[in-house]
């Protein structure tokens, strides 16, 4: 055999044998994977409404068991209205309520929005007065380690709490991410609605300002419905 | 014959310290400032370059006589980033936070030099056992300097060891204060240097 076919034919044995062996990893490990996968975003969702703090170090069965306790994860119609129901319309939109003494304190908006390399993943939690932002967090994204990559950290994600989406005169203009971070000459009544952005990451809160403002003028119906009566009660499924 | 003369003895214990990958040969540096942060990613990190290391040099080692020479690079890379990726999803299944921390510096174990240069310079020439203690002992040399620096670093960047806080409630009371500038990654590169220096000292014969 020429030197050249046998070349040939050992590079193909060798993709074989090594595509084969990573096949059989990624399958059996898969059901374990995702399961940690459902259990992180339940995590962020806990997160996202200051039930638990990052650091924390909980097992998986504690998770669940508080986010069975305090969230219920419901529906949004197109028409503004918050479904309980299993059926829903086409075009619905998953929300998440965050119950306390039978009461809704917060409502968590998933975030799926586009980044600088790839997509942005994370929950947007508002207080029940449907403009004051309890928390943010960031569960999946491609961002660079180091510069964009840093919305995933607390540091950063901190700094929306107590933020505003709507301005001075009640509209909607959600939180934007500042390039760099905010000058203290920034204008005061502007504060509420900036947080610091990440220095060589301008790119990252660029799209993740927009994704946010997408976020929360898709959920608008729901926003205004927590505005006008502050307290939304739910019946127990 | 002794056992700290044989040869099987000598694979495993010059690249820990006399010929150690990241502090005499400066490899591997760059992974070494990233997830040092922690204990807790040093020590993973260590142990998955280990796995990597010495079971690509068992493998390719193995196969030394059967890879074709013009296509024998391939060949490694191959089998180094089918290893790496392995490494990666048991990470992902078992210890999910830590492979979220660690993010992409687990799959840039491919492109670690230490473990290309030890299948290219070791593996490539020598028999399976010897090149697998190779592997184990770079690797144990790599994650022994991370688990210094990471060491070093967590406890004066915060405080803390593993996660659990060891400086006392009282010292920060006192006005003690973390050092911030051991979060950031110029400090690793500090104190690799000093860690260099120190091993110098300690070892040379002049």
């Amino acid at each position: 055999m020429s030197s050249y076919a046998k070349s040939i034919l050992f590079a193909l044995l060798t993709a074989v044998i090594c595509s084969l062996l990573l096949t059989a990893g990624a399958a059996g490990l898969k059901k374990r994977q995702l399961e940690n996968i459902a259990v992180d975003k339940k995590k962020n969702i806990l997160r996202a409404v200051g039930v638990l703090e990052s650091s924390t170090q909980i097992s998986k069965q504690k998770i669940q068991e508080i986010f069975n306790q305090r969230i219920r994860s419901l529906w949004v119609a197109p028409d503004g209205q918050i479904l309980n129901t299993t059926s829903v319309p086409e075009k619905s939109l998953p929300i998440y309520l965050y119950v306390e003494d039978q009461q809704v304190a917060a409502y968590i908006l998933p975030i799926n929005t586009r980044g600088l390399w790839g997509k942005i993943f994370g929950y947007l939690a508002i207080e029940r007065d449907g403009s004051t932002v309890a928390g943010f967090t960031v569960y999946k994204h491609s961002e660079t380690p180091g510069l964009g990559g840093e919305i995933e950290k607390e540091w950063f994600q901190k700094n929306f709490e107590g933020k505003q989406i709507l301005d001075r005169s009640g509209d909607l203009v959600s939180v934007s991410i500042a390039k760099g971070y905010l000058p203290d000459s920034f204008p005061q009544d502007k504060l509420p609605n900036h947080v610091d952005g990440i220095s060589g990451a301008t790119l990252t809160g660029k799209f993740l300002s927009a994704g946010l403002k997408e976020v929360l003028l898709e959920y608008e119906s729901v926003s205004i419905q927590f505005r006008s009566r502050q307290t939304i009660q739910i019946e127990e499924p | 014959m002794k056992l700290t003369k044989t040869k099987h003895f000598k694979a495993f214990s010059v690249p820990l310290l006399q010929e150690n990958p990241i502090s005499m040969q400066m490899l591997g540096i760059c992974s070494a400032l990233a997830v040092t942060v922690q204990l807790k990613t040093a020590i993973v990190m260590g142990l998955s370059l280990t796995f990597v290391l010495s079971f690509s040099n068992l493998t390719i080692s193995l196969l030394r006589n059967v890879i074709p020479r013009n296509i024998r690079m391939i060949v490694e890379l191959s089998v180094i980033a089918s290893l790496v990726i392995i490494a990666d999803e048991v990470l992902r299944a078992y210890f999910y936070d830590i492979s979220k921390q660690l993010s992409v510096f687990v799959g840039l174990i491919i492109t670690n030099c230490i473990v290309m240069g030890r299948a290219e310079t070791y593996a490539l020439g020598n028999p399976p056992g010897l090149s697998f203690l190779d592997g184990l002992g770079n690797g144990a040399g790599y994650g022994s300097v991370l688990i210094s620096v990471a060491f070093i670093r967590e406890l004066l960047g915060s405080g803390k060891l593993l996660g659990y806080q060891v400086i006392p409630n009282l010292a920060y009371e006192w006005g003690y204060e973390n050092m911030g500038f051991m979060l950031l990654a110029p400090a690793a590169f500090i104190i690799i240097g000093l860690l260099v220096w120190l091993q110098n000292t300690l070892t040379s014969d002049g």
